[in-house]
Order: structure tokens, then sequence, then C-alpha cells
């Protein structure tokens, strides 16, 4: 019964991280861009832990919910936070 | 025209999401693994904290940990080489800039965001620090640790500006000159039983082999330490936050600054 229930939320979450994506590639506001993908890799790492996984989960989360949305956010500082219809 | 574009965008993900769905649920990816231990990860368990057998184990019941610096240590050396090397060529890149002051006298964020995050960024090194110093003990290790620490610097420099870099004590040579030392001190440490046994040890070597006395300290006051592991990861934790705030730190130099490396062509030199 738990090992289902953990493949429901898996499921879920997955599923939740796509929409995420989705909203991510559609965006224009780029700063807003950022923040879904940031959501997303949130996701993810819960994901990841879900899958016993907890060394990649330290990481995933300093990576890639602190480091490269920084990056991406200096970035846009310098190429301008819309992008062009 | 638009419109058709985002029609076509919506299918494409829907068809994506049931071609990875649908086999999902109908079992395409094969049979799940057995439930009961299976006999590499019995491999592993008996050659990691097994203490009615101390021939080979690591003596540490993190059995990640225990893979990565023991007796697969040399690849992870490898790895932390190619980090290495990767950041010295970024620095190379802007060597011009290098250790100069910026010319953006700013004052950073407001009064309440600077005083959130000055407690924050003490709990966030204090998470960096426990997993660095507990990877023998809990999931998590040197470069897990050392990327959450380096957290830490990057934030404290978008919010209290870039002159906190400039008045501090903190010099580029300085933090050169310790991520050095830590790559210095994993070799060391994977030297040490060579060098005090002449020779006649094992490379990486952390618990004692047959006829070879050396081991790293097993347990301190009954915590197990995993021998040299705990060395290596605290070195490896120290390169990896230096090597981030490095890189970061060239990152979030003010444009005026950093455009002098990328204009060096034009000026004919």
């Amino acid at each position: 019964m738990l090992e289902e229930t953990i493949f429901i939320i898996i499921g879920l979450i997955s599923m939740i991280s796509v929409l995420f994506v989705a909203l991510a590639i559609v965006s224009k506001d780029l700063l807003k861009a950022i923040m879904f993908s940031a959501v997303q890799s949130t996701l993810y790492a819960f994901l990841l832990f879900l899958l016993m996984a907890p060394d990649i989960v330290l990481v995933y989360i300093a990576i890639s919910v602190g480091l490269l949305p920084l990056i991406s956010i200096v970035l846009i500082k310098k190429v301008g936070r819309y992008e062009k219809a | 025209m638009k419109k058709h574009r985002e029609m076509i965008f919506d299918i494409l993900l829907i068809v994506i999401i049931l071609l990875v769905l649908i086999p999902t649920l109908l079992g395409g990816i094969g049979p799940l693994p057995p439930r009961e231990i299976r006999p590499l990860a019995k491999a592993y368990l008996n050659s990691t904290l097994n203490i009615y057998n101390k021939d080979l184990w690591t003596a540490s019941p993190e059995a990640v940990a225990a893979i990565v610096w023991d007796y697969r240590g040399l690849d992870t050396f490898y790895e932390t080489i190619v980090f290495y090397t990767a950041i010295v060529s970024c620095l190379i890149l802007y060597r011009e800039i290098l250790g100069k002051r910026d010319i953006s006298k700013g004052e950073g964020l407001s009064i309440v965001v600077k005083r959130v995050t000055a407690i924050s960024l003490l709990g966030i090194l204090v998470v960096g620090a426990s997993t660095v110093l507990h990877g023998m003990l809990t999931p998590g290790g040197g470069f897990q640790g050392g990327a959450i620490m380096a957290v830490a610097p990057v934030i404290a420099i978008v919010v209290f500006s870039r002159l906190l870099v400039d008045t501090s004590r903190l010099s580029y040579s300085k933090v050169v000159t310790f991520r050095n030392l830590a790559i210095l001190g994993i070799a060391l440490t994977a030297l040490i039983p060579i060098i005090l046994n002449f020779g006649n040890a094992f490379i990486f070597q952390n618990q004692y082999k047959r006829s070879i006395n050396f081991s790293y300290p097993a347990h301190i006051l009954d915590v197990p330490m995993g021998g040299s592991l705990w060395f290596l990861n605290l070195f490896e934790g120290l390169a990896v936050l230096m090597a981030f705030y490095l890189a970061f730190n060239i990152i979030l130099y003010s444009e005026e600054v950093s455009k002098e490396v990328i204009l060096g062509e034009e000026y004919g030199y």
C-alpha cells in the first residue's frame, strides 16, 4: 500500500512539473520563466528524494534552486527582461 | 499564425506526456527489481561497515561516501581536478580584472532584506558545514556541502552589494591560496599512508590492510569517523566552496569592468 501511494505521489509531482516546464517555455517574461523553472527543480528534488537518492537531492537543491537561477538572473539583467514577440 | 503555433505546442506536449505515461503504466520499463538484498548490494555493504570482518571495511556507515572516497577515490580525485581546472580556465579568461575593485558604489538592498539575509546566511553555512562534516554518517559529503555553502557568499554579494567583497579581508589571492591548499590536502590525505610506510601501502588507503599497519581514525568518542573520508570530505567541501565563490565573484562584476576583457581585441592589445 505504501509503495503504491509513493508511486502515485511520484506521478502527480511529475505531471505538475511538466506544467511548470510548459509555463517556463511559454512565458515571455524571462524572470517569471526562471521562477517557473526553479519551481520545477524543487519538484524534481522532491522526486529524487522519493526515489531514495538523498545524496543527489542535496547537491541538486543547491545548484538548481540556488546557483542556476542566480546565473540566469544575472544574464537577463544584461540582455533584458522581456522576450520580443 | 500565433494561435496555431500555441495549439501545436500544446498538442505536442500532450503527445509527449502520453508517450511516456502509457508504456510506464503498462509496465513497459520491465519487471521491478526484487525486494531482497541483491548480491551486488551485499558486496558493497560488506566492505563499508562490517564490524565482523575489518579486513576490507571503510569504517563508514554511509555506503555512497565510502565508495566514492575509498576504493573509488582516484575517480573522485580526477573529478575534483576537472572541476579545479574548469574554474582555473574560467579565471584565466578574466585575468586582467581579477582582484580589481569594482567601480560601482552600490548600497545593496533595503535594511529589512539585509537583516533577514544576515540571519539566513548563518543557517545556510551551518547546514553546508554539517553536510560536509557528517558526510561519513548521513547522505551528502564534500561536493554537496560545498555547493550548499557556496550559496551563502553569492546571496551576500547580491544583497550587500559588491562593496562587501572589496572591503572584506578575504582577498582574491587568499581565496586562490585556500583553494590550492584544499586540493593539496586531498592529495596529502591520499599519500600519507604511502609516505609513512615507505612506499608499502595503497594510494587512498583508509583502514589497515593485511600486513600494512596504517589506518586513519575509525572512531572518535564512539562516533564512526570513516577514517580518511572525514578529511577528504572537509578538503573537498572547502575546494568547492572557494571555486564557486571565485566563479560568482567574476560573474557579478559590474558591466563596465567586465567589458574591459571583451574590448581588449578592438584596442589592439
